[in-house]
């Protein structure tokens, strides 16, 4: 009863993070464009064009460990994203891709990064962002494509089906394209690095407050850690695959917008 | 699962929700003029009818 009673009593000093942890302070003074999700959204710009500058540097037939390891990301999405998917126009959304690719993928792993430890895609405002870019670059490519006649109507009238279930599904096939599909690609973004984040919070900040408890508890606290610490792992899976599906699927909106009928 | 299957997986799920959020809207928006009660349910089971059959009209056809 009296364990019990000392259990409960150590329980009440844990904060357990929330929201709040994602509302970082500014690091310089108090100007609010310096908040860490910031300056690491910058790292992560310098961190990848001196990455690909130096694997492309240089560039031999036979590669080097650092050429090789650029090559591969390129032409993973070169080939396996783009032109798998794209078609014959594949190589002018190249640059675009590889972009959002290596971007999302670095600031995402920044959230393992021992002291970076952040990723800046739990804060909504950069998947939205990133979002909208493609939003307007789908929309434009088909667009000048199709002309925006024929395009609307590839959009609102599936060719086959009887007139009178238009009024049904028009207003579905609009809301699809204009609201849903840039609203779902950043909010499973932000969503899948909020969470990961969180749950990494809940683990390593739980296994260092039960260190500081009774003996019992201090016990159980390595089991924390090393679930915080293959929860690491599977976060480094998630956020690989989430900046893979963000690139792919706008690849995918892409490709639908230059096809004829989709 | 293939690129093309997680893309069409992403596009039903795009559909159902818009169906429920675009049909469910009106019903609800209904439910509030009229001040009644069954439109959401009634507009929630239309538009995941109606996103089911546009699911099948784009992916179940061939």
């Amino acid at each position: 009863m009296r364990s019990l009673h000392l259990l409960k009593m150590e329980g009440e000093g844990f904060v357990p993070p929330s929201t709040n942890d994602f509302n970082l302070p500014p690091v310089f003074g108090d100007n609010p464009y310096t908040t860490k999700p910031i300056l690491l959204v910058f790292l992560s710009v310098i961190v990848i064009s001196i990455f690909f500058i130096m694997a492309s540097r240089k560039a031999a037939v036979v590669p080097s460990k650092l050429q090789f390891a650029g090559e591969t990301i390129y032409s993973f999405v070169r080939n396996d994203v783009a032109r798998d998917n794209i078609g014959h126009e594949f190589m002018r959304f190249v640059p675009y891709l590889f972009t959002l690719f290596t971007f999302i993928l670095t600031n995402n792993i920044f959230g393992i990064v021992p002291l970076l430890q952040f990723p800046a895609m739990s804060h909504v405002s950069f998947p939205y962002v990133l979002a909208i870019f493609t939003f307007v670059v789908f929309h434009y490519v088909g667009i000048r494509k199709q002309g925006i006649g024929k395009y609307l109507k590839d959009i609102m009238f599936m060719p086959g089906v009887p007139k009178a279930a238009y009024i049904l599904l028009t207003p579905l096939e609009l809301a699809t394209f204009f609201i849903v599909r840039p609203l779902t690609l950043s909010l499973r973004l932000f969503a899948n690095m909020f969470a990961g984040h969180l749950l990494l919070l809940v683990f390593i900040l739980g296994g260092d407050h039960l260190l500081q408890g009774v003996i019992g508890l201090k016990l159980i606290s390595p089991f924390a850690f090393a679930f915080g610490i293959g929860l690491t792992f599977f976060e480094f899976m998630v956020q690989v695959l989430q900046a893979y599906i963000f690139t792919l699927l706008t690849a995918l909106y892409i490709a639908g917008a230059l096809a004829d009928e989709h | 699962m293939g690129v093309k299957d997680e893309g069409a997986a992403w596009s039903i799920f795009g559909y159902l929700l818009s169906g429920l959020i675009f049909w469910g809207g009106v019903g609800w928006a209904l439910d509030q003029w009229l001040g009644t009660k069954y439109f959401l349910l009634g507009g929630l089971i239309l538009g995941a009818g109606a996103a089911i059959y546009l699911v099948w009209l784009r992916f179940g056809r061939e």
